[in-house]
């Protein structure tokens, strides 16, 4: 068995469609889809069995014989069942169709059959009515159809879902058993289900599969794991610490106010008559090319620019060059950036890194309190870091490292945090990482984001306020 | 001719300014920048350490404009560019001096009594005069109107460091002082401290001082240690190894980079650190290296500092001012046409390690001069603390300057009052080590010990090592780069 798939694009009755699929299996790989939910996944493994419309693309090598358990058809069959019942005469009282039957279609191996209802522990239920089941009872019978199908390929999607702990050690048992005869894909959505046999992941996200990957490579398998922990993890935003607490902002007035602004560097004007608001709970998305004035533009904002003294700007409740000393100012700020991750070169524990970010120092030089240590612990679990909080910051990857220093600038939830470029220099899983935690903190904080960003196909769900700067040319002035 | 304002005083006065310093506790700086809070600041000169002060004044909520002279502004000078382009307002003398409340003169100190003289009778009644460097005022007698407050706030550190250290939330040691004469509203500390807390100093460590010993020991630090012998060393080591058949450019390289490495080792851990990254052996060679050169050289110490303190030194450099600066220009030109200036150093790879290893030499010099001008100015009557500061803590980042464009850099960098300090000392440390020079091997300088035999003797060992950690600027160096750690700690 070779399967392939080549761009292939396929839709499911409208409600779903998988983008572009490129894919490539072979008899000796067993494979696990995974992603978050609503992702594809699901729907991946279903076109395996040969389900959706295959709208362009290519798909081969699907063989003849497919045994697929999932949530549809296990719904698909209990909806044919009960629509039979419907068919019924009225008078005659309706059985539906006992479950011996659903087992064995007619040609299966029926000796398999009675072992695996043996190991199943489903004897009593043989002669009962299908649609009479439990649902973890129709499971277990859809498996079974499934295994004793002696099928050439077995797409299991969830099948450990509501299995009681016995009969998942068995199953998962007996499915190595068939390692060497059948190629399995399975459909799972936690890493510590995933059995031993595995060799392959493909992750899917948002109708692409967008990581296909050795399950030997534990660089990207561990990446892997932090990105799906990140996309399906129930954890929110870990609160800020009372005992830090920013000064109270009036709630009237907006964040960043910049009246008709201008930038200029020996006589060029890189920035011209710019109004730019931002108010309270407002996400925004910087983007321009070099050299159009963004990092300039930021440190207005942030007090580092010398012209923020000639300009008219007003932020975090002060008028510029009124009096206030540019610490007033930086409280009421988080910052990410790649230079500060080149500074930040520290060999400090990653729960030190994140709990630096109260005090905006690099490294940490006092003492933690214990609701600190609890905040950066909560924020380590929402990063899937848990294991890793005493390891030193340089030693972590250079994705990881970005990670952390967003949360570092996050843990005082800043009523602006300013994150410049935070996917420069990153792959594309550690992208996608990046981006999972921005979207979870534009979702699950007060903060505002202000993203600045060169390429505007790195998009954020959450963000809906856009400022494109132009680079202006010399003889414009 | 002006008038030594330190040879004025009775000796019992003398003794007790210079013995004025006191490290003080960041928790004296609880009213921040209030004292400036309101006021008008003018900066005249937008050079190092004008502009780095004046921005970091602004980015703690002060009230700063510059005002240059005439010909600055009329010819868009680079002053009036630093100023103008960083959003500063700008102005002649005639329209912002009269306005201001604090005056900082920031020009090089040899234009101070001309500068002085044209501001003063602009100066608001009752307002202050500060500088950052008391040269004009303890050298030249500087008299200013009864009515001026005069203070100095004098940041140790080149102005480039001063502006980067703030900007990480952190500052540069800085010291401070009063100037009793001129205090009538006795309202000078309480500027001072405002304004170290507005450059960031406080959370460096700030030295209450006096006029008198800021410049009598930042003259002997600057002149011996910082700039004077490392010019005189980079000369002699480089002479040597040449004539000893090493590489030319391999030697250029040595000690190009070597004064900054080795001295980077200070920082963490005073001369103990230094010499113990050498090995055992190298250890103890370069220790008697150093004792060797501390007994040829200490009457040099004791004359620069001597006539640092009668007023010698001001008095010949002011000579050479009055003539057109003769001296100083001659020297500077010599400096460029010597052999390790012009030999550019190699394209070879040297660890960092091997910069000890192969430069036991150098970290006997620095050794040697640092202790020198230590126990010299303590001896003078200066304060261990200043003493430190004034030696050891400013070696590497004069170090530094070296490592960017040899020695043209390191003297244009420092003040012209540096530069002449340390070519004076060079010229009479050249000949005083000739002799010394002839023993000297590549064992010690190029290609470092022949390590077939690396024992030591144990009794030996030992006593070097206590003899370096029993030096006294170990003791308040331990004590200082503490206070500066804790400090940082509250970054
Ligand atoms: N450099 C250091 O490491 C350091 C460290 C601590 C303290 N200090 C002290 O800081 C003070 C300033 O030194 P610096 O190194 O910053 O000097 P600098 O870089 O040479 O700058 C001097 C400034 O003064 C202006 N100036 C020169 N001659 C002038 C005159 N006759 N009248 C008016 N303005 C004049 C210059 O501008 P124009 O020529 O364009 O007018 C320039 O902007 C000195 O007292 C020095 O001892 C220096």
């Amino acid at each position: 068995m070779n399967i392939r798939l080549d761009n292939l694009t396929v839709n499911f009755d409208d409600r779903f469609q998988l983008e572009e699929v490129n894919w490539q299996l072979d008899d000796s790989q067993h494979w696990v889809v995974t992603g978050a939910n609503g992702s594809g996944k699901s729907a991946l493994a279903a076109v395996l069995a040969s389900a959706g419309e295959n709208l362009s693309g290519n798909i081969d090598g699907i063989p003849a014989k497919v045994g697929l358990v999932s949530f549809e058809a296990q719904a698909e069959l209990i909806e044919a069942e009960l629509k039979k019942d419907d068919a019924d005469i009225m008078d005659v009282i309706a059985e539906g169709t006992p479950v011996h039957e659903i087992l064995n279609p007619g040609d299966s191996n029926q000796q398999l059959i009675d072992e695996l209802v043996e190991k199943f522990q489903l004897q009593a239920l043989v002669n009962r009515a299908f649609r009479k089941l439990s649902t973890g009872e129709s499971r277990k019978v859809m498996l079974i159809r499934a295994l004793a199908s002696e099928p050439d390929l077995l797409v299991l999607d969830e099948p450990f879902d509501g299995l009681d702990a016995h009969t998942l050690e068995m199953l998962q048992a007996y499915l190595a058993t068939l390692v060497e005869t059948v190629p399995m894909v399975m459909v799972l959505n936690r890493f510590d289900e995933f059995p031993d046999f595995i060799t392959h992941i493909a992750y899917v996200d948002n109708g692409r599969l967008q990581h296909r990957i050795d399950r030997n490579d534990t660089k990207a398998y561990n990446e892997l794991y932090q990105l799906l922990h990140l996309k399906t993890t129930d954890l929110a935003v870990p609160a800020a610490d009372p005992e830090t607490a920013i000064p109270k902002l009036d709630p009237t007035q907006p964040l960043v106010k910049l009246n008709s602004i201008n930038i200029t560097y020996d006589g060029h004007r890189i920035i011209d008559s710019l109004d730019w608001t931002i108010e309270r709970n407002q996400h925004w998305q910087l983007s321009g090319p070099n050299g159009s004035g963004k990092t300039g533009l930021l440190s207005l904002i942030t007090g580092d620019h010398p012209q923020c003294y000639v300009n008219d700007i007003f932020v975090f409740g002060f008028q510029r060059g009124s009096g206030e000393s540019i610490w007033q100012i930086k409280q009421f700020i988080g910052y990410v950036s790649t230079a500060l991750q080149w500074e930040y070169k520290v060999g400090t524990g990653l729960r030190n890194v994140i709990i630096s970010g109260f005090y905006d120092s690099i490294g940490l030089y006092t003492k933690a309190t214990d609701r600190q240590k609890k905040i950066a612990d909560e924020w380590l679990a929402l990063l899937g870091m848990s294991d890793r909080a005493d390891t030193p910051f340089n030693k972590l990857s250079y994705g990881d490292q970005r990670l952390l220093l967003i949360a570092r600038a996050m843990v005082k939830h800043p009523p602006l945090l300013i994150l410049d470029e935070p996917c420069l220099g990153l792959d594309d899983m550690n992208r996608q990482l990046v981006l999972a935690l921005i979207e979870k903190i534009c979702a699950g904080s007060e903060t505002s984001v202000l993203y600045v960003n060169h390429h505007p196909e790195d998009q954020i769900k959450g963000i809906e306020n856009y400022l494109a700067l132009e680079k202006r040319e010399p003889d414009n002035n | 001719m002006p008038n030594n304002y330190f040879n004025t005083l009775p000796l019992r006065e003398q003794l007790e300014q210079l013995a004025k310093c006191r490290f003080m506790d960041i928790s004296e700086f609880p009213d921040g920048v209030e004292a400036l809070k309101g006021k008008k600041i003018v900066v005249i000169g937008c050079g190092a350490q004008g502009l780095a002060q004046g921005m970091n004044l602004r980015d703690s909520g002060c009230d700063v404009s510059y005002t240059l002279r005439a010909a600055a502004i009329a010819e868009k000078r680079q002053s009036w560019k630093s100023a103008t382009e960083n959003g500063f307002v700008v102005g002649t003398y005639e329209e912002l001096i009269p306005t201001a409340d604090v005056v900082l003169n920031l020009t090089p100190d040899k234009q101070h009594t001309p500068v002085v003289t044209a501001v003063m009778p602009l100066m608001k009644q009752g307002a202050c005069l500060s500088y950052s460097h008391g040269f004009n005022i303890v050298e030249e007698g500087m008299k200013i109107r009864e009515d001026l407050t005069v203070i100095m706030v004098a940041p140790k550190c080149p102005g480039s460091e001063v502006r980067n250290e703030y900007v990480r939330g952190f500052g540069v040691p800085t010291l401070i002082a009063v100037h009793e004469d001129n205090d009538p509203k006795g309202e000078g500390l309480a500027l001072a401290k405002a304004y170290a807390v507005g450059t960031g100093g406080h959370k460096a460590g700030v030295l209450m001082s006096s006029f008198i010993a800021e410049v009598k020991s930042d003259l002997m630090g600057e002149q011996t240690i910082l700039c004077g012998m490392l010019q005189t060393g980079s000369l002699l080591c480089f002479d040597k190894m040449v004539e000893e058949g090493i590489d030319a450019g391999y030697a250029s390289k040595l000690i190009q980079f070597g004064w900054e490495t080795v001295t980077e080792a200070l920082k963490y851990g005073g001369v103990t650190n230094m010499l113990d990254r050498l090995s055992n052996p190298a250890k103890i060679k370069a220790f008697d290296l150093s004792e060797e050169l501390k007994l040829i050289m200490r009457p040099l110490y004791n004359k620069h500092q001597d006539d640092i303190i009668n007023g010698t030194f001001s008095r010949t450099m002011m000579a050479d001012w009055a003539n057109d600066d003769v001296n100083l220009l001659g020297w500077r030109a010599e400096t460029a046409e010597t052999a390790f200036e012009k030999t550019p150093a190699g394209d070879v790879e040297i660890s960092e390690q091997e910069y000890f290893d192969n430069g036991i030499l150098m970290v006997a010099m620095v050794k040697a001069g640092v202790e020198l001008a230590f126990e010299t100015m303590t001896a003078a009557g200066i304060i261990a603390d200043s003493a430190y500061y004034e030696s050891l803590h400013e070696t590497p980042l004069i170090a530094n300057t070296i490592a960017r464009k040899k020695l043209y850099e390191m003297n244009a960098t420092i003040s012209d009052t540096a530069e002449y300090g340390c070519y004076l000392y060079n010229h009479a440390c050249l000949p005083l080590l000739a002799d010394f020079m002839k023993d000297i091997k590549t064992d010690v300088i190029g290609k470092g010990l022949d390590l077939e035999d690396t024992g030591v003797d144990n009794a030996r060992l030992i006593e070097v090592n206590a003899a370096l950690r029993a030096h006294p600027v170990e003791a308040i160096g331990t004590t200082l780069r503490g206070h500066m750690a804790d400090m940082k700690k509250i970054v």
